[in-house]
């Protein structure tokens, strides 16, 4: 039944109003965000190759580039340097986030300015974030790796080990970016209403339970949205790794965004660089769609 | 992108003795006085570096209305070319848009606008690490036709003069010559503290033997790491490995099948990584190249096989090894010497517009005049030119603690000549290159063993050529 005082067609002609003023901003989403999607999609259908621009229209075997990934050593390699890459960054910054975000949790002027401090690493281009590390990491010009050489503890280079090198990257990026799970974090603290706290602290609860009970139930929303977006971040992780370590030593930190973009731009096989970002956006996708889900269960159970 | 200007502004030699009839031609009171003008502007301009386009049809400004795009990635010699376009511009009546994009931006983007056939571009530079590919697919238009017109190029230009190492790799199967080289780089030695390695009753190595020998005399010497080279080892490791007996392909660029596991590649890359591992800096696989230079300037490493471009910096005046320097040729395997020869050339897109009027602009750019004012007036060395090199002045220039650097140059670039440098020129190389960069750093990071590495070198190379549709 329609509402007393509006005509009938009111609803309809204002979804229709509604819907007029959309469709020029989704018609540009379509031609930028839909399109270009669906031509990765369909280039990832054909084994395209710069060399041969033909290429681009043969769909003989459309699923030649998925079965070849299958396959590939070096693609299955970037996708277990992926997952190491991903996890340990974004526990290492939701944690440092985090606990950096408690220990600023107060109104002092002091405190204000070190919030600022804390967040140039996130302001700078990338780029310069992977100079200053390629600095830090080369032991010949490092200020790190002089100061231990004169204390009588020299480092080996971190870069050039294959062992060491993915933890250089995942604390170059950390360091870049745990500013913005502190950010965030930051802010939903201070959005925690004082009664609960309150009422807890005079019925005896510890600092840890204050936390553990009514601050992290608080936060979690906010803490989940962090680690879904330096999920998705990490996983288009890029300057870091081209200026520290190319991918290397061998294939150490060769990741599968990394390894997409050499077999796209440098060797011109964009039918399989296709195929390996399509499969990424999709993981990307399903990785979304697990962490909402849990998110969502989580809450029901608390 | 820009716009194409229109073929029928761009009037040049060729396309005026297609003209059944120009009544611009014809002699008039103004065209004589124009003419007589020409001749003073000419007789100026011939000394500048284009001597050949003055003397022909300066009055007229030939290429007015015409709009030349050139690009090249960010080296010295570009950079100095920079300074004199205007001149080329006023001489000719064109209007060049010039860009230096640094190196792996360059080859990106030229790489997608000639796999487009766009037309963007009229004159480019032909990366050597991608001049097979770019050749073979038939992006670039041959220049014989250029060289061997008269009309169009004078015989005293002198195509001939080019060094035979540079312009062997801008050719294709059937010999047609698509580049012309603006520079020669080659792979020599030069030890940055030689005053170590002769105090240590050593001279400069010239076999493999006697680099482990001088290595093992000199590492660590006064603080200094004996050995330094930079990480592009799909550049840096082949001469190694021809030493050794080895090569990249079994008979390229014919035979494209990977030889990256035999027992050559495997004793030359256990040999090369052990000198890496063993005689290395700190972290030396991570060293890139401008790395390398700086380390070799400030005295922080020894003795490096690299490219010569690199290695003369270490005789600059803001060097601190400057008086300490020494060089030779690359040294010599068991199996001969292979030095590497990189080349990098003007050529003319197939998609341009203006082909006879970029034809202008490479005649000039890579003229006798205009090179040997660069190297009076900006201190270019990496020539191409033989007439310029061996000229006294210029051997003058390269002299380096008593050492002819010249000499060393020119004994390389022949080498390069023999046809050793072909593994290169195949369109496939970029990824055989890393794969074996990959093989080498998971040696020397202990990853694996030479043979497993190399094993997988040559599984990955396989996977690699048989994705670009090359029949193994």
């Amino acid at each position: 039944m329609a509402p007393i005082g509006k005509p009938a067609g009111w609803e309809a002609k204002r979804s229709q109003a509604l819907a007029l003023g959309l469709a020029p901003a989704l018609v540009v989403l379509t031609v930028i965000t839909l399109g270009p999607a669906v031509y990765l999609v369909v280039t990832s259908l054909t084994p395209l190759n710069l060399v041969n621009p033909q290429s681009a229209l043969d769909f003989s075997h459309p699923l030649g580039n998925y079965r070849d990934a299958l396959t590939d050593t070096r693609f299955l390699n970037s996708v277990w340097v992926q997952i190491e890459l991903s996890v340990a960054t974004v526990v290492l910054q939701i944690a440092a986030g985090l606990a950096t975000a408690l220990l600023l949790n107060a109104h002092s002027r002091f405190l204000e300015a070190i919030r600022t401090a804390f967040l140039i690493p996130m302001v700078l281009p990338p780029i310069v974030v992977a100079i200053i590390w390629k600095v830090i990491y080369t032991p010949d010009v490092s200020p790190v790796h002089r100061a231990l050489a004169a204390l009588g503890l020299p480092l080996a280079s971190l870069i050039a080990n294959a062992d060491s090198a993915i933890w250089a990257i995942v604390v170059a990026d950390s360091w870049e970016w745990f500013p913005f799970t502190m950010l965030m974090t930051l802010a939903a603290l201070q959005m925690i209403p004082s009664e609960p706290i309150e009422a807890a602290t005079i019925d005896g609860a510890s600092r840890l339970q204050l936390f553990r009970y009514i601050v992290l139930p608080y936060i979690r929303p906010t803490l989940v949205v962090c680690a879904l977006f330096r999920l998705i971040d990490s996983i288009k992780a890029f300057p870091l790794i081209y200026v520290l370590t190319n991918g290397g030593p061998g294939t150490a930190t060769e990741v599968t965004n990394y390894y997409g973009f050499q077999q796209a731009f440098n060797f011109s096989y964009w039918g399989y660089g296709s195929a390996i970002a399509t499969m990424m956006v999709a993981g990307v996708f399903m990785l979304s769609s697990i962490i909402g889900r849990l998110d969502q269960r989580l809450g029901d159970n608390a | 992108m820009r716009k194409p200007v229109d073929q029928s502004k761009t009037p040049c030699i060729a396309d005026d003795q297609h003209k059944p009839h120009d009544s611009s031609l014809s002699l008039t009171r103004r065209r004589l006085l124009a003419g007589g003008a020409a001749a003073a502007v000419g007789g100026a301009t011939a000394a500048s570096g284009f001597p050949y386009i003055s003397r022909a049809r300066a009055a007229d400004k030939p290429l007015s209305g015409t709009t030349l795009n050139v690009s090249c990635w960010s080296a010295p010699y570009p950079k100095y070319l920079a300074d004199y376009i205007p001149e080329f511009e006023h001489a000719t009546g064109a209007k060049v848009n010039y860009e230096t994009p640094s190196f792996p931006i360059y080859n990106q983007r030229i790489d997608i606008e000639l796999s487009t056939r766009g037309t963007a571009y009229d004159v480019l530079n032909i990366t050597f690490i991608y001049a097979g590919r770019w050749i073979g697919a038939g992006w670039f238009e041959p220049l014989d036709g250029f060289i061997n017109d008269p009309k169009k190029t004078p015989a005293e230009w002198d195509a001939g003069d080019f060094l035979g190492g540079t312009t062997a790799t801008m050719k294709d199967s059937k010999g047609q010559l698509y580049g012309i080289p603006w520079i020669a780089d080659v792979i020599m030695a030069g030890a940055a503290r030689a005053d170590l390695i002769h105090k240590a009753g050593k001279k400069m190595p010239d076999t493999f033997d006697e680099v482990t020998d001088v290595m093992k005399a000199v590492h660590n010497k006064d603080n200094v790491p004996g050995f330094i080279i930079d990480n592009h080892y799909g550049w840096t490791w082949i001469p190694w490995l021809q030493g050794f007996g080895g090569n990249v392909f079994r008979d390229p660029p014919g035979d494209l099948m990977p030889t990256l596991d035999t027992p050559e590649a495997i004793a030359a890359a256990d040999f090369f990584a052990n000198l890496l591992t063993s005689y290395g800096p700190n972290g030396v696989i991570s060293y890139t190249y401008d790395q390398v230079v700086a380390a070799l300037k400030q005295g922080r490493a020894n003795y490096s096989p690299n490219n010569q471009t690199f290695l003369v910096q270490m005789g600059a005046s803001d060097s601190k090894v400057a008086s300490t320097c020494d060089f030779s040729l690359f040294p010599a395997g068991p199996k001969g010497r292979f030095p590497a020869v990189s080349t990098h050339a003007w050529g003319i897109p197939i998609g341009s517009k203006n082909k006879d009027a970029a034809w202008e602009f490479i005649k000039w750019a890579m003229s006798k005049e205009l090179i040997a004012r660069m190297v009076r007036e900006k201190g270019y060395t990496s020539i191409t030119r033989r007439s310029l090199i061996e000229q006294p002045d210029f051997r003058q220039k390269l002299m380096i603690n008593g050492r002819d650097v010249a000499r060393i140059y020119l004994d390389t670039v022949e080498l390069g000549a023999k046809g050793y440098m072909k593994y290169r020129t195949v369109p496939v190389y970029p990824q055989v290159d890393k794969e074996i960069d990959i093989a080498i750093q998971n040696i020397a990071s202990k990853q694996k063993s030479a043979s497993d590495a190399m094993k997988q070198a040559q599984a990955n190379s396989l996977t690699q050529l048989r994705r670009s549709g090359i029949k193994l």
